[in-house]
């Protein structure tokens, strides 16, 4: 239905102006300026003359294909990893009778309440050739010489990256193995399919696109994540692209930023991300036309596992173990011990809260608290506020343009939190007379305000989507304005799911490293960037300290985001 | 009262336009319940939604009370929560995040009115529509039924000049949608608010309305009461939509006392008693229950004879299949005779109900002649 919203001009255009306006300035306007700093000598945006040479210097380098090479090999076999995981965790939870599903979708999530970064730090101090914890507990059981694993290489970068992708790769494929109706298969069952005829025939072409959809998107992540190879490949010298862009921001041999040739190898990066961008918004849409709720409070059947249920039930206990306490007791150990030590009783008496005493006492940590704390108030609500406005736009008017302002929010999913804040430097640095924040915790909002803005715009498309026209309507013929028909019904309706995004924003806002590592300066630390200095520094149990109050503060915020994220999907449903 | 004249709905689709209402005018009495009936797609909605402005009509004026809240020419658009309307959706679009009472009181406190003395008021009308006691009760704890209530309560409270209906009883089953039907024809007695209802059922539509229009394809096909919409449409569509009914090819015919004689597959027929024959008619039509079996001496006009060729046994009534000519003929009888497969019988089809019929699809429909069909119905 073609329903009007506003009869005036103003009404329909300056709205839609104004949110142009700003989405082109968080999204667009880096982008720019990023292709800019490509083409001009030194590097910097404004500076005079402009050259093709960093393209030149970067793209006739072998080191450069290398790099390409290594990045791919990395987001692919994260890719087929966490894939491998979360298909066999979703269907285990949704469509078998493993034991205590419940409490295993809710458990699923708890994982994100650990920072890349930390799970990664976690990995090291265990599988570390010379000083890991599981490595000297299985030389010492089986008496080898040399350590049987090394973290530092790219099969433990693939890895640990692929442990922290499954809670994502689940939350997306659940509701696809859920929702799908048992009618449709009990149809095959009844054509006479066999069940890996059905199997072949029925379900897979069902869940494909879902599955395609994952795969795309943890394909963007691999290639753009930094954290994992920060930690584990830099140091031996294995670089993908981010970390390559934060080494040669904050590292480069020169001595001074090489911004360049970052943007010249970033350009070509975005190109691939871009495509995979609009593959991943290509394959949820053909997902959601595959979308068979029925509306009916049908339950699908579950699967008898039998003998595997126990088995079964082990994988999922592993995958718990592996991906949380495992790294989740060697950082607690750790940040209870004076030095780096492996597990041992002997080690007891030496057991010290230094650590975490001087964590609260120290006035760079409790600055760095201060700093997060704001900078993911401030970056959450801006994309909450953002995210609904978008919404409003592309769900529910019917403004011109629309298209534009979807397109524009969806973007930043492709662009690297080291873009964002090589790009931002460029932008802030060139206008720090006009706007102040260069080395202010602001650009550093900023950045995380840009970089979540896909995942909030989509979080609430899909609250407005269930939100039935008619709610709205009704207010308006009840002879509520528009900002009544808001302030009544639309926002409390929707608040709940807000709540969680805003939530959501927040928590990952307190574990983001990456674009806070290049756009930190003297005042706007964060605790991430704080606990990275630590460990690189060669203060693992002080990095520990502050790793285990992060993770405390994230797993409140993460049981806050499901309570909020279950409400609103309760109190969205309405209209019938 | 309210007063369409020449409404016009186009949207864009793809590259093209999608033509939804085209040129209609109506106009509805003070306190008339009035229905706007047809397939889906047929524009109804469209129309419905355009008077509660919550469409964008491309063409045309839209009067409540003398008062424009559209107007094409003169660019004026009343935005929907200005206009003296309320309306009741086909989803009831109860607010799930408020209880009954505050649902109900939402029109007045949209007019300013201040809770406390407005509570009253809501209580009022929530005895109207049998819920006194849930006024406090969360709106999601509430059956289809009553669901549906608590919208017309909503709809009623503040008293608007036009009551919009939009499909409301078409999501509650069978029993409870005839027992809300009587409820609604009561209230809109009561309250006597002028009332448009959309639908495409037409039992619906003839047991409640005043007047109705049958909309086809974005255009007004017919207007008139429910009776002579039943016994004496004037379009093939309107025969056809509304009720069953055989309609037999004919020629225009000649006058032959008070009705006209036709010429048909089965043979000449006197038909159009003391009716105003269409000007092109091209069908005659007859409805099922009104063709009567006759045993021995056959009339001496509009006899016919055939064979029984199927029947179909449903209780109250027997429907059978007869053969007349290369003809196939409905006939409803009371079962309490019952008739075989392949007997012979007699029929009569009583003149006054053969009605001559136009068809609306050879007569291109153009704006005068939507006016006439109007001025035909509304006399």
């Amino acid at each position: 239905m073609n329903a009007v919203r506003s009869g005036t001009w103003t009404g329909r255009w300056l709205p839609l102006l104004l949110l142009g306006g700003l989405l082109v300035y968080l999204v667009v306007v880096p982008l720019v300026i990023l292709l800019i700093s490509s083409v001009t000598p030194s590097g910097f945006p404004m500076d005079p003359g402009w050259t093709l040479g960093h393209y030149v210097s970067t793209y006739f380098d072998a080191g450069f294909w290398n790099l390409v090479l290594t990045t791919s090999q990395f987001a692919v076999g994260s890719t087929l990893g966490a894939l491998t995981i979360g298909i066999v965790m979703a269907w285990l939870v949704e469509r078998t009778d493993l034991p205590a599903r419940g409490l295993v979708r809710v458990l699923v999530i708890l994982p994100m309440a650990t920072p890349p970064v930390l799970l990664a730090i976690g990995w090291v101090m265990l599988l570390s050739p010379r000083t890991g914890a599981f490595n000297e507990i299985l030389q010492g059981m089986f008496g080898l010489e040399t350590a049987p694993f090394n973290i530092f290489s790219m099969p433990g970068m693939i890895f640990v990256e692929a442990l922290s992708l499954v809670p994502s790769t689940f939350l997306i494929l659940s509701p696809a193995f859920r929702n799908m109706d048992p009618n449709l298969e009990e149809a095959a069952m009844t054509s006479g399919a066999s069940f890996l005829t059905m199997l072949r025939r029925i379900i897979i072409p069902l869940l494909a696109p879902a599955i395609l959809a994952a795969a795309v998107f943890l394909m963007i992540v691999g290639f753009l994540v930094f954290d994992i190879p920060g930690v584990i490949g830099m140091p031996v010298g294995i670089f993908v692209l981010s970390s390559q862009i934060v080494y040669l921001a904050n590292d480069a041999p020169s001595g001074l930023p090489e911004y360049g040739a970052i943007s010249a190898m970033a350009v070509f990066f975005l190109v691939i991300l871009l495509l995979l961008a609009y593959g991943y918004q290509t394959m949820t849409r053909r997902a959601s036309k595959f979308v068979t709720v029925t509306g009916k409070g049908f339950r699908p059947r579950a699967l008898a596992l039998r003998r595997w249920r126990w088995p079964a039930f082990g994988f999922v206990c592993l995958y718990f173990f592996l991906a949380t306490i495992a790294p989740m007791a060697i950082l607690i150990w750790t940040s209870l011990m004076p030095y780096q030590a492996s597990f041992s009783l002997e080690l007891l008496p030496r057991l010290t809260f230094g650590n975490h005493l001087e964590f609260f006492d120290n006035r760079r940590a409790v600055m760095a608290a201060q700093n997060s704390i704001v900078i993911a108030v401030v970056a959450a609500t801006a994309v909450a506020l953002l995210s609904v406005l978008v919404s409003w736009v592309v769900i529910k008017s019917k403004a011109r343009g629309k298209k534009l302002i979807d397109g524009l929010s969806f973007l930043p999913i492709a662009i690297p939190g080291t873009m964002i804040g090589v790009a931002l430097i460029y932008v802030y640095l060139t206008m720090s007379s006009v706007i102040p924040i260069y080395g202010t915790v602001w650009i550093i909002a900023i950045a995380y305000t840009t970089n979540y803005l896909s995942f909030g715009s989509r979080a609430t498309h899909g609250v407005m989507f269930q939100l039935h026209d008619d709610l709205e309507d009704a207010a308006r013929t009840s002879g509520a304005g528009w900002l009544r028909t808001m302030r009544r019904v639309l926002v409390p309706l929707t608040m709940p799911a807000i709540l969680a995004v805003w939530i959501w924003v927040m928590a990952h806002c307190m574990r983001e490293l990456t674009s806070a590592l290049l756009l930190h300066g003297r005042d706007n630390t964060t605790v991430p960037v704080l606990l990275w200095g630590y460990w690189t520094g060669g203060e693992p149990n002080k990095a520990a300290a502050v790793g285990v109050w992060l993770v405390i503060a994230m797993l409140v915020m993460v049981t806050l985001w499901q309570v909020l994220a279950r409400r609103g999907r309760l109190g969205g449903a309405g209209g019938t | 009262m309210l007063t369409i004249s020449n409404l016009h709905v186009e949207y864009a689709l793809g590259r093209g336009t999608h033509l939804a209402v085209r040129d209609i005018s109506l106009d509805i009495q003070p306190g008339e319940f009035f229905t706007l009936l047809g397939p889906s797609g047929c524009g109804k909605t469209t129309t419905l939604r355009s008077v509660a402005g919550l469409e964008m009509p491309t063409g045309g004026t839209i009067r409540i009370d003398g008062e424009a809240v559209f107007d094409a020419g003169r660019g004026v658009y009343v935005p929907t929560h200005k206009r003296p309307i309320s309306m009741v959706f086909q989803s009831y679009a109860i607010w799930p995040h408020m209880s009954v009472g505050d649902n109900v009181a939402f029109p007045l406190e949209a007019m300013g009115i201040k809770r406390g003395a407005g509570r009253s008021k809501v209580e009022e009308t929530l005895r109207m529509v049998g819920l006194a006691d849930y006024i406090d009760r969360p709106a999601t704890q509430l059956s289809g039924g009553q669901q549906q209530r608590v919208a017309l309560a909503r709809a009623i409270v503040k008293g608007a000049k036009v009551l919009l209906l939009d499909e409301p009883l078409s999501n509650l089953d069978a029993k409870l949608r005839e027992q809300m039907r009587h409820e609604l024809r009561e209230l809109q007695r009561t309250v006597g608010t002028t009332t448009i209802y959309v639908t495409h059922d037409q039992e619906e539509a003839l047991s409640l309305s005043d007047r109705i229009a049958v909309m086809n394809l974005g255009d007004v096909i017919e207007l008139g009461t429910p009776q002579e919409l039943y016994l004496r449409p004037r379009h093939t569509f309107t025969a056809r939509f509304i009720g069953q009914a055989d309609l037999l090819p004919c020629d225009p015919g000649e006058q032959q006392g008070d009705g006209w004689k036709v010429r048909t597959d089965v043979g000449e027929l006197i038909a159009g008693i003391d009716v105003e024959r269409p000007q092109r008619p091209t069908h005659l039509m007859i409805r099922p229950e009104h063709v009567q079996f006759v045993n021995g001496q056959a009339a001496d006009r509009n006899a016919l004879e055939g064979v029984i060729e199927g029947v179909l046994f449903s209780g109250k009534l027997v429907e059978y299949a007869v053969r007349v000519g290369s003809h196939h003929l409905t006939v409803y009888e009371a079962s309490s005779q019952l008739k075989q497969v392949g007997d012979r019988i007699g029929l009569y089809l009583p003149p006054e109900r053969c009605v001559l019929l136009a068809d609306p699809a050879a007569e291109p429909a153009t704006g005068p002649a939507t006016a006439q069909y109007a001025e035909g119905g509304s006399a």
